[in-house]
């Protein structure tokens, strides 16, 4: 043994970070390394982490633990525990891991194969393919501006509701999108995308559950509420369709939360902005006008559809930059 | 036959080169991969794992080029990754959340149950199968990584830090299942522990500021480190030390 191979010892800093868990765990790894022989670094840490939360719940552990442990297994344990004041995990580990390891181990055989195996239920499997959108956040966000619209709608506090709804709801699906694929959405980014599904299948997989939901709510909600000069509750299906196809598309360039960002952004400000800009008249006036021209007319109408054509055939261009997309 | 065949090897991240020029040929076996914090082992296993993308050199894995993005498929089909972060779904359960993989990866929906019933046994987590991950400890969380890894069968797994957040008894388990997996598949094992590489790796490759630094096993590691007088408590940790400080003084050599 080389005498200095201990020449480091863990800094205030370091025990601090260690106490309240946020360091890294290679850091937190190496410490613990060091801790098993330095009785000096051992105590401070001890001392440190007795002073948290934790410490409390550590001790009533260890009162409970010597109370219930038999006489004989102590003395045993004992005669190792020199270092009273090292860490609790250090400690078990000299008591426990010799006498308990492979007790419970990896069962390396195959389990017996006397009952058939449990197959995921059909709903569960639908779940999966929506992804984190429809199963987290968005779904009750959803939820809550359809039945928001019709309350507001229905006890006439705001003019003009259904205007309202249609300038939003083709950026709900765009924001299904972004709460459904890619690295800051999803947990599981990294290993999706190691998989051979992980790329653009996973990614329409995702918007497809997220339109199946919004498209029929949002347009049943918007025939539900009085026209009031607004266009009609179908006239967005095309506009979100496309958005949400040229959101998929532009994410092969930019990543899905920057192109989420565009599209989305862009449908609000290409219609709040004249609106607001305009000062003749009420506000959802001018909104339902700006609306018009954006949806109303076998033109416009027209003119999203190619759009979303024309997203459909980039998107499929852009297939293998998306099945190794990491976010710029 | 090599499982991977990489030659020339450069990754960029923005401005800095996490991977210079590196070539390695591995083969069916557990290989260790050591090297210092930002060495460039995570940046290493996740192009090997065809989730970076590298900005020079030729990968080869299973004999298909991954540059090409059709074989790409045929290679994710059988590999295992477990990442340095594991992220999951807290909500559901591990037989859930290990069948939603294999679903990923493409395993014929017949198989599927089967496969992940077993997978999670080899873990040692079949009384916890139908457990909500959220409910578990850190570690058999990270034990749900290495079933998910592992429910397809893989001829390549890619463990970075496997044994991070295992207790010392679990990592010991842990290591007699990567010799098991090492038989039939290639696995490389990412890690800080010499003393995981000493029990479990039959081959040792050691990364440097985006080099291999030195490629052997782990009896001529320990004999180097005999030899010129590494530090360390370790034999493998004197091996260790000696390989990199010879690797040092040969890059800053050659740099002159």
């Amino acid at each position: 043994m080389t005498g200095n191979a201990h020449v480091w010892h863990a800094t205030d800093d370091l025990v601090a970070h260690y106490t309240d868990g946020t360091l890294p765990d290679p850091d937190a790894w190496s410490l613990e390394k060091h801790l098993e022989r330095c009785g000096a670094c051992a105590a401070r840490v001890s001392a440190s982490v007795r002073g948290t939360a934790a410490g409390a719940v550590l001790g009533e552990v260890r009162e409970a633990v010597l109370r219930e442990a038999p006489a004989a297994a102590l003395g045993a344990a004992s005669a190792r525990s020199a270092a009273a004041a090292a860490p609790v995990r250090s400690a078990a580990v000299r008591a426990g891991v010799r006498v308990r390891a492979f007790r419970r181990g990896y069962t390396l055989l195959r389990p017996p194969a006397s009952r058939r195996p449990r197959s995921v239920p059909r709903l569960v499997r639908a779940l999966w393919a929506a992804g984190p959108a429809v199963r987290g956040a968005w779904l009750p966000a959803v939820l809550l501006v359809a039945v928001g619209a019709l309350v507001l709608a229905h006890t006439g506090a705001v003019e003009g509701v259904r205007t309202l709804l249609l300038a939003v709801a083709p950026v709900v699906p765009v924001a299904g999108v972004a709460l459904s694929y890619g690295p800051h959405a999803d947990p599981l980014h990294e290993i999706t995308s190691a998989t051979p599904s992980g790329g653009l299948r996973l990614a329409l997989t995702r918007s497809v559950a997220v339109l199946a939901v919004s498209l029929p709510l949002l347009t049943l909600t918007g025939l539900l509420l009085p026209a009031s000069g607004a266009p009609g509750a179908a006239a967005w299906l095309l506009p979100g369709l496309a958005l949400t196809l040229a959101s998929l598309a532009l994410a092969s360039y930019i990543g899905c939360r920057t192109a989420t960002a565009v599209t989305g952004g862009g449908w609000l400000a290409a219609v709040l902005a004249p609106a607001l800009a305009e000062p003749a008249g009420g506000l959802t006036a001018r909104l339902a006008e700006q609306l018009a021209r954006c949806l109303d007319g076998a033109v416009a109408q027209g003119g999203w559809a190619a759009a979303a054509v024309l997203c459909a055939v980039v998107l499929t261009l852009r297939r293998p930059t998306y099945d190794r997309m990491e976010e710029p | 036959m090599s499982t991977i065949r990489v030659t020339g090897l450069r990754v960029r991240h923005r401005r800095t080169v996490a991977l210079d020029g590196v070539d390695l040929t591995l083969g069916t076996g557990v290989h260790g991969l050591l090297g210092p914090n930002g060495a460039g082992k995570t940046s290493l296993i996740r192009v090997l794992a065809t989730v970076a993308r590298p900005s020079g050199g030729r990968v080869e894995i299973l004999g298909e080029d991954l540059s090409d993005h059709r074989r790409r498929g045929e290679v994710r089909r059988r590999l295992g990754y477990l990442p340095q972060e594991f992220g999951y779904y807290p909500g559901f359960t591990v037989r859930e959340f290990v069948a939603y993989v294999a679903w990923l990866k493409e395993l014929p929906a017949a198989a599927i149950p089967a496969a992940v019933e077993r997978a999670v046994a080899r873990v040692g987590l079949a009384d916890r199968i139908d457990v909500r991950i959220r409910t578990l400890s850190g570690g058999m969380v990270r034990r749900v990584g290495i079933a998910q890894a592992i429910v397809n069968e893989p001829r390549l797994l890619l463990f970075d830090e496997p044994t991070a957040g295992l207790d010392p008894e679990q990592r010991v388990e842990f290591r007699a299942l990567l010799r098991e997996l090492g038989t039939a598949a290639t696995v490389i094992v990412s890690t800080h522990l010499v003393e995981d590489v000493a029990a479990a790796c039959t081959e040792v490759t050691l990364v440097d500021a985006g080099r291999i630094a030195y490629q052997g096993n782990p009896d001529t590691l320990i004999a180097l480190g005999e030899s010129s007088e590494g530090t360390g408590d370790h034999p493998m940790e004197r091996g260790y030390t000696a390989a990199l400080r010879a690797h040092r003084t040969s890059a800053a050599g050659a740099a002159r």
